[in-house]
């Protein structure tokens, strides 16, 4: 797919800082009986840094604590919870704790609002004030028409999410971020939901998006397959309470071939990552390799 | 071979009307040979034809030059929907707010959400020492059997909206306000729509009550005197008129929202 974002901001200077994070809730009811805490930890001293844009993959078994981490990034704090019970996060070398102008969010369950079309979702944060103040209305509209055909929607502009596929809802989710121009994108494992065939075309999608666009993506995710074709770093967590298990980068350029995704490299990373994922023990979920 | 306990089944709309009006007509059929056997006394159950010609007669008398049911008519539907009004603009506002904020909902849970269960009638009596017994009386009644309904529905609605909505627009840079406007609200309309038809269809049940007292105008004091002077004909029209209100009402509000909220039904 080809893209016609101007690439603003492109490459830009980026940092975004972990630095001993640790994250704890309370017990659910009834289950802290027998136990000496009633507190469950589920991220336990995670420091690690991103200093330049790419895409890092954060990967690990379901439920083991990775949205957690990505939703502190993003200054998305739950109610009545003190979010990091430990810890801090910098972005550009100052303290967050609010969300974060140059950082947007994509969700699995897309939330887009069912009233407005494609293209009224994509510029729903031209909505807000925040963004009427930065971007022109005419600025806003040329980022809204260039999007619409960068994610490959342009006959699709006036449906609906009703009327659209999952991997069309995620492509205006996707657009409404990107047509902010973030310097940094949280996905929270967005093709999680998907088809196999659909989760590919957006990967490739994205990995477009990225060559037009470049941002730092911290893309969550518990399927091995995804991290390793769309990474450039992967951060493996152990399960609950999460820790770095390990952290590598790979160099082979994006697209990545299916020789390459058969190779022997690959194949050793596949193992190296599942092996980690064992040794690390604690895991209560699942990950996932496709074939 | 019919199933018919599948509750997924689909049903046209000709046979959903066919099988509406054969119930309807079986009731009227059965209505007709108990009054025509004189199974129950005249003066407890009147023919389908007595209530039909005392509708004819309510609805023009030709010696007076007057229409009694529509006089009364406009009296009750305008009651309502100053009432209505009333309902809408004050409770939809305060159920929003509910909603949108748990430490207001936490204030104002304890004095809205016992009344749904109130038996509101037993209002009525002190309403009547509060504000007498003018239009003040009747609106505020009609007002408070509705309002109750209204403010706890609307607070569920923008409950149930899916919190990724709220998360989403706070993570693009929305205030609070903002992410209450433009993402949680506009997917709450349809239910909030539903709980004003609610709300407006409760009010038809508490007219007559409303009514009752210093009966003068309405449908409320037709069916009142009719019972008075045991004209049993006219109290079933008063009952046939109201029901009826109450069914243009609903259908009207509820195609009002179809055509506001088309999306819910994509």
């Amino acid at each position: 797919m080809s893209s016609t974002i101007p690439p603003s901001g492109s490459g830009e200077l980026v940092s975004l800082e972990l630095r001993n994070i640790v994250q704890e809730y309370p017990m659910p009811a009834g289950e802290s009986a027998g136990s000496k805490s009633d507190r469950i930890r589920v991220v336990d001293d995670v420091s690690v840094k991103f200093d330049r844009p790419g895409i890092v993959m954060l990967l690990g078994p379901s439920g083991c604590g990775k949205s957690t981490l990505l939703r502190m990034m993003g200054g998305v704090r739950p109610m009545g919870v003190k979010t990091p019970t430990s810890g801090e996060v910098f972005i550009d070398g100052v303290l967050s704790t609010e969300a974060h102008d140059d950082v947007v969010m994509v969700f699995q369950r897309y939330a887009n609002r069912p009233d407005l079309s494609a293209r009224d979702n994509i510029a729903f944060p031209f909505r807000l004030k925040l963004w009427r103040r930065k971007v022109s209305r005419e600025d806003a509209k040329a980022r809204v028409d260039a999007m619409i055909e960068s994610v490959g929607l342009g006959a699709h502009a006036d449906l609906r999410p009703a009327q659209l596929s999952g991997g069309q809802n995620q492509r205006v989710a996707l657009a409404r971020a990107l047509v902010l121009r973030p310097r940094i994108l949280l996905m929270d494992e967005p093709f999680g939901a998907l088809d196999a065939q659909t989760r590919e075309e957006m990967q490739r999608l994205l990995s477009d998006l990225y060559r037009s666009q470049p941002c730092l993506i911290v893309f969550v995710t518990h399927d091995v397959t995804e991290a390793l074709v769309l990474g450039d770093r992967v951060i493996v967590l152990s399960g609950q309470p999460a820790r770095i298990a390990d952290d590598f980068e790979i160099s082979e350029p994006r697209p990545r071939s299916s020789a390459w995704q058969r190779s022997s490299e690959t194949q050793a990373l596949e193992e190296r990552i599942l092996a980690t994922l064992h040794g690390a023990g604690g895991s209560r979920g699942q990950v996932r390799v496709t074939v | 071979m019919t199933i018919v306990w599948n509750p997924y089944e689909p049903i046209t709309p000709r046979a959903r009307r066919t099988l509406g009006a054969a119930s309807v007509l079986v009731v009227l059929v059965a209505w007709a040979i108990v009054s025509a056997l004189s199974l129950v006394a005249k003066a407890k159950l009147p023919s389908p034809v007595d209530v039909l010609s005392a509708f004819l007669r309510l609805a023009w008398d030709a010696q007076q030059g007057e229409s009694l049911l529509f006089t009364a008519t406009i009296w009750s539907v305008a009651r309502v929907a100053a009432a209505g009004l009333l309902v809408v603009v004050i409770g939809v506002p305060l159920g929003v707010l509910m909603g949108a904020s748990p430490r207001i909902n936490a204030a104002l849970s304890p004095l809205v959400d016992p009344f749904r269960s109130a038996p509101i009638v037993a209002v009525l009596p002190i309403l009547v020492m509060w504000l007498g017994i003018g239009e003040g009386m009747k609106v505020t009644f009609l007002f408070l059997g509705a309002v109750v309904y209204l403010v706890p529905m609307v607070r569920d609605a923008l409950q149930a909206v899916p919190s990724t909505y709220w998360i989403g627009a706070h993570d693009l840079g929305a205030t609070p306000w903002e992410a209450v406007r433009h993402a949680v609200l506009p997917i709450a309309m349809p239910r909030i729509a539903d709980a004003i038809i609610v709300a407006i269809s409760v009010m038809w049940t508490y007219i007559t009550v409303a009514e009752y007292v210093n009966a003068q105008e309405g449908l409320g004091q037709l069916i009142q005197n009719a019972r008075r002077f045991s004209a049993m004909d006219q109290v079933f029209v008063g009952i046939f008129v109201i029901i009826a209100l109450a069914l243009v009402t609903y259908g009207t509000m509820t195609a009002m929202k179809k055509r506001l909220f088309p999306w819910e039904l994509t």
